[in-house]
């Protein structure tokens, strides 16, 4: 595999893994200690950085005090983060087996934990970007032993994700994130997601309309 | 900065930690996947049954339930060596059995787990035609009973040198027990007299199997056994023998067009509850329509298309009045309204209308006004018409006090007239168990219904019991030495069946400890000449608590403790009880799935039989386990797999009989009980229960079809089903063809040459066998029939014998047709009449409905069932009444009891009273089954390490008073959340969580004085009650009993009601009526009362 397309593929399984996590539960300190002292992902955090709050508080203080009660408010309480929600005519959830994201799961051999993801549903936002985040990082493990095939069937998977499901409802739900945000945090994790959904979806779109040939991709790397 | 440069993304390459360690991780690993794929399991399968196949009975997986909370398959596969974290897997053996919880026997399924050996649950049996797979919150109660953290674990022994009563026990083990007890009996069968025959009573509450406890005193030789049917329905019995010489009716519900309740119980509570509350349910569905008729408005009432609050006990009237609207009235296209056809042909009237001195009587009591012109069956229909004209609409709104309520009586009467013959009914229990008199319910109830031809036992229509039942329960004999039944029994016992009572449905059972103390009753009959015990050497209950739901309680208590009259008593009790306090020995025994019974319950038109099993003992023995002694199998069985040291009769008596009682076979009871393939032991239950059950022909020869290997094929096919339908479609059998070859009649499997058949004018078949006459057949217009079991053959309007036996004025349906009336027929008038009730705080108490949940003693310690049933008993007041006496929702009132023949008081009961619409008028209702009791939390064993709990569950803690004269309870402690529990443990995780305190009534049955009804001799429960608001130190469940008064309130009842065998009466009793439950010889029959 070559190197842009190493970096590409790993870049893309480390935000989804990135965001499913903030957007699926809480921040603890381990994961905020790694966001601050990595440059890398603090630069994904433009407000969070400039963010008086955050200088002036300790770690833990900015997650009881100010995170937690940002996160019980866009994910808990007042915002509803599962797609059947936005989907759904008549703005039910359905948390049972019948919902169609938890059986597209089941297809795929996938079992979501809901008492360890502590979520209602598997249509989850949290919970949908993690099966992104997986399907990464199955396509990455398939390029990195040369089964360009594999690989490429789990990219139109991963296309077909987001264009039935995420990209349908995502933006919706985080742009309603970014409006009601109260911490910088959450605005710009709101942001990098949107921006990382609508973007990895405009990069699987052309990977697909190349019928997802990898050289030709890697080819014309002018996109980014 | 939407879509911001992708490049700016491939940062994220870069993150000092990979993707994994940020990641949440909710997607589980492959091997989940893997494991629902290996295995047979799906969320989303093809069909759902309820039940597997019964092939796969013996070894069947399913995943465990209460893993289902975690989301399933779909979220966690199924457990495996790879997947240990996945939804565990069960490995059932399914093994049928029968629930224990009432009469219904509703057939269960037992989910034995082969590797713990326990029963995860019950559930219902598919191949129960009855109950189809399906059970009341009772049958789903069973594991909870099973699992009792206050599980008598061990035989108990009251404690020597403490007296009944007090509480002290030790333990003991079953074999001490059967020896001090197979002695006690031994000796006092050894002394061979008359009176060594009658002073062992065995007392048997809810059978709930057919004839193996008859079998008990019946080998013995003695007239020894009590049942509770006289608290329970031995009124409706009594005008059903009048009838059809039947026990009782047996309802077509699933093919009716009307559903005719009496009380509710069929459709909400029992009797067979849950079939036949299922049946009504399928008719109503086709568009049958429900009346109830209940002065409560229960669950039934609720849903019926029509609800008559008649004033109770009076009923008979409002029967009465549509049996003279079918006579007088004709239908809307102008015919007769009365099926002429099926009366004429199939009931007595043709005697009566030869009976010329009693229709002489009938003018005399003023029935009718002249003798009709001649003897013909129109001549009948004129009379009849004049006998039942005064029951007229105004009569019956006068008479039930349904003023305001006559569009009720008109809406009766159309759907009355549309059922037609496809009417069903069960007429039991509340009614004719309530009132003195309430036999009369049956009696008039039965008459509107055979005018319209719904009694022929026809599709839709009424049929009897005995068509639909099957007893061979005690008829095992095959399998013993004797190899045939027992001998006819040649005492008649006094204390069960008083001279008082001559035509009681059953035994006088209610009045055993009334009987027992009443010295003067004793010498009277004595100097009469009977030989009339004084005493019993043994008392043995089982499954009962008679101390508990008797009336009279604390009469109870007195003569159980007295050791002068009661020498020894063993209770073969499966839970804690009131009574077992007062017992030499509690005996564990079994429910639901640890016995071994044959019952058969008749709750449609087919002959069916169940067999309740031993579950723990039955899975073992087919993976293999065997018995050490198979005659203990199921006592092996419970103890090794850890359910304690329980029993059941059908290995308990064998044994106590062939090793202790009769050892040597001296008494003639051995062989009785002894195998007759090792004469050395005890008869086991494949044995016993493989030649009862052959009995059956066609499950005989299906058994040995599908068993040809097995030794006892009819029990292996039991023991693997559960249950067997012998016939279907079992409709109007008197019909059937009398068979006769032209020289010889054949009925009940007997040959009766023609020289030896008489026929007399009315076309009645008679022989003569055992010195008396026996009817065995009818012919009607030149066809032979097998006709009803009655002696006419035919439904006896006129109930000849009745009349002979001191009462001919009730030997035709009959109520007072106007006030001068009342005392005149003081016998079947209710001692709670409305002309009874003369202040506004004077009220009649309807005592018996029964409680879906919380019928029997033994359910008392269901965490289940006492969770649901809490504070579900209050006194259900008129809400017009309440405001008249200024009395709120909850507030405590004080119920005094008192008794409208004695004009005694019997004292009161504490209970909470909710005003309500559903009781009407003038009626207070307050069901007697709840308000259990106990004295003591717990008790120490001697040498037993843990302290065994007494009814933790379901009943508080109470103070007793008694002197002999006045008894009082007060409720001191509640129940409470337990943490203590040594037993049982998985299944009791939750007794941390007990939130109610267990004060669900008083104990009302303690207050009430015994009511024997002069006639069928059952007590009658209903009170005339004056109520008043509670004193400042009372306590909701607080009682106070003047039992000295309710003495004398027995012997009122007794004496100024009856009319006793007397000097020149040479029989006990009419011998063609059932006599429960020993048969006896003519000897026994035979009465000399001296002057």
């Amino acid at each position: 595999m070559q190197d842009d397309l190493k970096n590409e593929q790993l870049a893309r399984v480390n935000i989804y893994a990135l965001i499913s996590r903030i957007l699926m539960n809480e921040v603890d300190e381990k994961l905020l200690k790694l966001i601050l002292k990595d440059e890398n992902i603090l630069s994904f955090f433009p407000e969070f950085q400039k963010w008086d709050k955050r200088k002036k508080m300790s770690n833990k203080d900015l997650i009881e005090k100010e995170l937690n009660v940002d996160f019980t408010n866009l994910f808990l309480l007042h915002l509803i983060p599962y797609e059947s929600f936005y989907i759904r005519e008549d703005q039910q959830m359905e948390t049972g087996g019948d919902n169609p994201v938890q059986m597209l799961y089941n297809d795929f051999d996938f079992r979501v934990e809901l008492d360890e993801a502590r979520v209602m549903s598997a249509d989850h936002i949290g919970v949908e970007l993690e099966f992104m985040y997986k399907l990464c990082e199955a396509e990455y493990k398939a390029l990195e032993d040369g089964e360009e095939t594999i690989a490429a069937e789990i990219a139109e998977m991963q296309y077909n994700f987001l264009k039935n499901h995420l990209v349908e409802w995502a933006p919706m739900y985080l742009l309603n994130v970014k409006s009601e945000a109260g911490t910088a945090f959450y605005f710009d994790a709101a942001d990098l997601a949107i921006e990382f959904i609508l973007s990895d979806f405009e990069y699987l779109t052309e990977l697909k309309n190349s019928e997802f040939s990898y050289k030709a991709k890697t080819g014309d790397n002018n996109g980014y | 900065m939407y879509l911001q440069s992708r490049r700016t993304f491939l940062k994220g390459a870069a993150f000092s930690v990979a993707g994994v360690a940020i990641a949440k991780g909710v997607f589980s690993t492959d091997a989940v996947a893997e494991s629902i794929t290996e295995s047979k399991f799906t969320d989303t399968p093809d069909s759902i049954l309820f039940y597997p196949e019964v092939k796969e009975w013996d070894n069947f997986a399913e995943l465990d339930g209460t893993d289902w909370k975690r989301g399933g398959i779909g979220r966690h596969g199924v457990k495996s060596a790879e997947n240990p974290e996945g939804i565990e897997v069960n490995n059932f053996m399914i093994v049928p059995t029968v629930c224990s919880n009432c009469e219904a026997g509703c057939g269960l399924t037992a989910w034995v787990n082969k590797d713990t050996m326990t029963v995860r649950k019950y559930m219902g049996n598919p191949l129960h035609t009855g109950s189809r797979g399906r059970n009341c919150a009772k049958g789903y109660a069973v594991t909870s009973q099973m699992y009792d953290p206050d599980r008598i674990p061990f035989p108990l022994k009251r404690a020597p040198g403490s007296k009944r009563g007090e509480g002290k026990w030790i333990r003991t083990s079953w074999d001490e027990a059967m020896e001090t007890i197979g002695k006690k009996m031994h000796d006092t069968l050894k002394v061979g007299d008359e009176m060594s025959k009658k002073l062992m009573i065995y007392h048997v509450g809810r059978p709930n199997e057919n004839g193996f406890g008859h079998r008990v005193p019946h080998s013995m030789g003695i007239d020894g056994f009590d049942s509770h049917t006289n608290i329970c329905s031995a009124g409706a019995r009594q005008g059903t023998i009048q009838w059809a010489n039947d026990d009782r009716n047996s309802p077509d519900w699933a093919n009716a067009d009307l559903i005719l309740l009496q009380s509710s119980h069929a459709a909400d509570a029992g009797h067979y509850f849950q079939q036949s509350a299922g049946n009504i349910a399928d008719a109503r569905k086709r568009g049958a329509k429900m009346i109830v008729i209940d002065p409560r408005m229960s669950n039934s009432a609720g849903m019926a298309d029509l609800w008559i609050p008649a004033w109770p006990g009076t009923e008979a009237a409002l029967y009465l009045y549509l049996t003279n609207r079918l006579l007088n009235e004709k239908s809307k296209n102008g015919s007769d309204l009365v099926a002429h056809d099926f009366v004429k042909e199939w009931v007595n009237w043709d005697r009566l209308m030869d009976n010329k001195d009693y229709l002489q009587k009938m003018i005399g009591y003023g029935y009718i006004s002249k003798m009709p012109k001649d003897d013909s069956y129109e001549s009948f229909i004129e009379l009849a018409k004049e006998l039942y004209a005064p029951y007229t609409k105004e009569m019956v709104v006068r008479e039930c006090k349904l003023e305001g309520m006559e569009y009720k009586l008109d809406q009766l009467w159309e759907m009355f007239v549309d059922g037609g013959s496809k009417i069903a009914t069960y007429l039991w229990r509340a009614g004719p168990i309530g009132h003195r008199g309430g036999w009369m319910n049956t009696r008039a109830g039965f008459l509107p219904l055979a005018l319209v031809g719904a009694m022929r036992g026809d599709i839709g229509g009424v049929g009897l019991h005995h068509w639909h039942e099957i007893s061979v329960a005690g008829k095992g004999d095959k399998a013993t030495v004797a190899g045939e039944r027992p001998a006819k029994v040649d005492v008649w016992n006094e204390i069960a069946w008083p001279p008082e009572y001559p035509l009681s449905s059953y035994e006088m059972s209610h009045l055993m400890p009334h009987l027992l103390m009443d010295t003067e009753w004793q010498q009277k009959w004595i100097k009469k000449g009977l030989n009339v015990p004084t005493k019993l050497a043994v008392w043995f209950p089982r499954m009962y608590n008679p101390v508990w739901i008797n009336p009279d309680g604390f009469r109870w208590i007195e003569a159980l403790k007295d050791e002068t009259k009661v020498e020894l008593s063993f209770n073969l009790s499966p839970t804690w009880s009131e009574t077992n306090w007062y017992c030499d020995y509690i005996l564990p025994v079994g429910l639901a799935g640890e016995r071994n019974d044959q019952q058969s319950t008749p709750s449609k038109p087919e002959q069916r039989i169940e067999f309740r099993q031993a579950v723990l003992r039955v899975a073992a023995e087919k993976m293999g386990w065997k018995a050490k002694d198979p005659t203990r199998a199921t006592l092996e069985a419970h103890m090794k797999y850890g359910l304690g040291e329980i029993w059941e009769e059908s290995e308990f008596f064998p044994n106590l009989m062939v090793h202790h009682v009769d050892k040597d076979g001296s008494l003639g009871i051995r062989k009785h009980w002894a195998s007759k393939k090792d004469p050395s032991r005890a008869v086991t239950v494949p044995e016993y229960f493989d030649a009862a059950m052959s009995l059956l022909p066609r499950l005989k020869e299906t058994a040995e079809r599908m068993y040809k290997d097995e030794e006892f094929p009819v029990y292996s096919y039991m023991r693997d089903h559960g249950a067997w339908t012998e016939k279907t479609n079992v409709y109007k059998p008197q019909e059937e063809e009398l068979k006769f070859d032209g020289q010889n009649y054949f009925a009940h499997g007997k040959k009766h040459p023609k020289s030896e058949v008489r026929k007399d004018k009315f076309g009645t078949l008679w022989i003569e066998e055992d010195d008396r006459q026996h009817s065995i057949g009818i012919e009607i217009n030149g066809e032979l029939h097998e006709g009803f079991h009655t002696l006419s053959k035919k439904l006896e309007f006129f109930s000849e014998w009745f009349a002979e036996w001191k009462w001919p004025e009730y030997a035709i349906p009959i109520y007072p047709r106007n006030e001068g009336e009342y005392k005149k027929m003081e016998h079947i008038v209710t001692q709670v009449h409305h002309s009874m009730m003369k202040g506004d705080n004077e009220f009649a108490l309807n005592t018996i409905f029964r409680l879906p949940y919380n019928i029997h003693t033994r359910s008392v310690n269901s965490k289940h069932l006492m969770e649901i049933s809490q504070n579900h008993n209050p006194v259900w007041i008129y809400t017009k009444d309440a405001e008249k006496l200024g009395i709120k929702r909850g507030d405590a009132i004080r119920v005094n009891i008192t008794d409208t023949v004695s004009g005694l008081d019997s004292g009161y009961f504490v209970a909470m009273a909710v005003p309500t619409e559903a009781t009407r008028p003038g009626v207070l209702a307050c069901s007697h089954h709840a308000g259990r009791w106990k004295l003591k939390n717990s008790v120490n064993i001697p040498g037993f390490e843990h302290a065994l709990g007494i009814m933790g569950v379901g009943a508080p803690k109470y103070d007793m008073t008694n002197d002999g004269k006045i008894g009082t309870l007060k409720p001191v402690e509640g129940i409470k959340p337990r943490h203590d529990v040594w037993q049982f443990k998985e299944y009791n995780k939750d007794l941390d969580n007990i939130w109610w305190d267990g004060l669900s009534g008083a104990w009302q049955n303690a207050v009430a004085a015994t009511h024997s009804d002069p006639i069928a001799g059952n007590h009658a429960w209903h009170q005339k009650v004056v109520i008043e608001k509670a004193k400042a130190d009372d306590k909701i469940g607080d009682i106070s009993v003047n039992y000295e008064n309710n003495f004398k309130v027995y012997q009122a009842w007794r004496d100024k009601l009856t009319r006793p065998l007397e000097v020149g009466d040479k029989l006990r009793r009419p011998q063609h009526i059932k006599r429960p439950a020993v048969p006896l010889s003519n000897k026994a029959y035979a009465i000399e009362i001296k002057a």
